[in-house]
C-alpha cells in the first residue's frame, strides 16, 4: 500500500460486517466472530453433549466448518443463528455416533429421579435447580429434554439421532418434564 | 410450598404437583405441553376449567421460562473467552488464505508470470476503504472473470458507516480509494465501483478521538 492505513479496530462492527470481511479472508473480522459467538456455542454444547471435552472437541469442528463454509454464506447478517446450526448439527452428529458406539444396555443407566434427591441446600437460584434437577434425570431423559427445549429440535429428528420412534421421544419427554417440575416446585 | 433450605427432608416426601392423567382431568403432561406450545389454542375448556390443569400449566410454562435463559445464565457464569482460548481455536483451524483466483499481471519479460490473488485484491480494497474515516469494508465482490486481462470488472462492496457522519459523502471517497489503489496494484479494468452501506455503526474509542481531533 502506498499509505500505511490505520487498522481500524473490529470489536464494534456488525455481524454482517464481519462475516463479510471473514467470507473474503480476514482472518481479525474471523477472530472477533469466535470472541463473540464462541461462549455461547459452547454453552450450548455442553448443555447438549453433557460433556467439557466433547464439547471442546465440538466447537473446534464447528469453527472449522465455518470458516471454509463463510464464503457460501449470502447473508452476513444470520451468522450467529447460522454458527448455532453448525454446533448443532455436529452435537447431533455426536450423539448417534455415541448411540453405535455404545451398547444399548449401557446407555440406560440412572435411578429414577426421587432416589437421587438434589442438594437443595447448595441451590441457589431457579437456574441452579434446573440444573441440578437436569443432572439427576435418566440419560435418554435428559437428552430428549435438552434436544427438545434448547436445541428445538422436532420430535421426528430426536427420535432419529437418539434411534427411537417420535412416539417414544414424546413418553421420554413427558417423563423428563414431570420430573423437573417435581424438582422445581420442591424448590419453589 | 415446602422450605428450600431444609435439606433433610427428602424430595419424595414433599407436596408436590400431581401430574398423573388421574390428577388432570384425565389430560397426560404430554397434551398439556401441546396445549402451551400452541399457544393454549384452541381453546379446550376441559383443559381450561380444570385447577389442576392450570397448575401444571402454569410449571410448565415456569420450566420453559428458565429453560430459554439457560444458556445466557450459562455464558455469563463461564470463564471470558480469553486469548489463549480464541488462540487455541485460531491456531487449530489452520485459516488458510483464501487466494481464490489468480489475476494476472503484465511483467516486462514475455517468459514471466506475475500474478495477483483475488483474495489479495480483496486485502487491497478492505484496506483502501477503511482507510476512509468512519467506514468499515464487509463483503467484498467482482463481477467478470478477473483472471482473464482487460476483462470489464465491475468492484461491488458493503461498508459499514460510522453513525452521524454524511454518508454519501463517505461512500464516494470509499469508491475513489479503491479505485486508486486498484490503479496502482492492479491491471483490472475497472469499470463500475459500486458501495452499498448496509450498516451504522457506533464509534469504537479509536474513531471518536478521530471525530473529537484527538491525537
Amino acid at each position: 500500500m502506498t499509505t500505511a492505513a490505520p487498522v481500524r479496530p473490529l470489536e464494534n462492527a456488525h455481524d454482517r460486517t464481519l462475516a463479510g470481511r471473514a467470507a473474503d479472508g480476514d482472518v481479525r473480522a474471523f477472530e472477533v466472530l469466535v470472541r463473540r459467538y464462541g461462549p455461547l456455542m459452547r454453552a450450548y454444547a455442553v448443555r447438549i453433549l453433557q460433556s467439557n471435552d466433547e464439547s471442546d472437541d465440538v466447537l473446534q469442528e464447528s469453527f472449522i466448518v465455518a470458516w471454509r463454509q463463510l464464503p457460501d454464506l449470502d447473508d452476513g447478517g444470520v451468522v450467529k443463528s447460522w454458527l448455532m446450526r453448525i454446533v448443532s448439527r455436529k452435537c447431533l452428529d455426536r450423539i448417534r455416533a455415541r448411540r453405535e458406539h455404545v451398547d444399548i444396555d449401557d446407555v440406560q443407566p440412572a435411578a429414577p429421579a426421587s432416589q437421587s434427591p438434589p442438594r437443595l441446600a447448595e441451590v441457589h437460584s431457579t437456574y441452579d435447580a434446573l440444573g441440578v434437577a437436569l443432572r439427576t434425570l435418566p440419560e435418554n431423559q435428559r437428552e430428549c429434554w435438552v434436544l427438545r427445549e434448547i436445541a428445538e429440535y422436532s420430535y421426528e429428528d430426536i427420535g432419529e439421532a437418539i434411534g427411537v420412534p417420535a412416539s417414544t421421544v414424546r413418553g421420554l419427554l413427558a417423563r423428563a418434564r414431570k420430573n423437573l417440575i417435581h424438582q422445581m416446585e420442591v424448590w419453589r | 410450598m415446602t422450605n428450600p433450605q431444609d435439606p433433610a427432608t427428602p424430595a419424595s416426601d414433599r407436596a408436590v404437583l400431581a401430574l398423573e392423567p388421574g390428577d388432570l382431568s384425565g389430560h397426560t403432561i404430554d397434551e398439556l405441553s401441546d396445549y402451551l406450545d400452541a399457544g393454549r389454542l384452541p381453546a379446550n375448556p376441559s383443559i381450561d376449567q380444570s385447577a389442576s390443569c392450570q397448575l401444571a400449566l402454569d410449571a410448565l410454562a415456569r420450566l420453559r421460562e428458565v429453560a430459554r435463559t439457560l444458556l445466557d445464565v450459562d455464558v455469563r457464569n463461564a470463564p471470558a473467552a480469553d486469548d489463549n482460548w480464541v488462540h487455541r481455536i485460531l491456531d487449530n483451524i489452520g485459516l488458510e488464505a483464501r487466494a481464490g483466483r489468480d489475476i494476472p499481471l503484465r511483467h516486462p519479460a514475455p517468459s514471466a508470470e506475475l500474478v495477483l490473488t483475488e483474495g489479495a485484491v480483496r486485502g487491497i480494497i478492505r484496506t483502501a476503504g477503511d482507510s476512509i474515516d468512519g467506514i468499515l469494508i464487509g463483503r467484498c465482490r467482482f463481477s467478470g472473470d478477473v483472471s482473464v486481462p482487460g476483462e470489464p470488472i465491475s468492484v461491488s462492496v458493503e461498508a459499514s458507516a460510522v453513525w452521524g457522519k454524511p454518508i454519501m459523502a463517505a461512500a464516494d471517497r470509499v469508491r475513489q480509494a479503491i479505485h486508486r489503489e486498484l490503479q496502482t496494484h492492479t491491471e483490472l479494468n475497472v469499470t463500475d465501483i459500486d458501495v452499498t452501506v448496509h450498516d451504522i455503526h457506533m464509534a469504537d474509542d479509536a474513531e471518536a478521538d478521530d471525530q473529537a481531533g484527538v491525537r
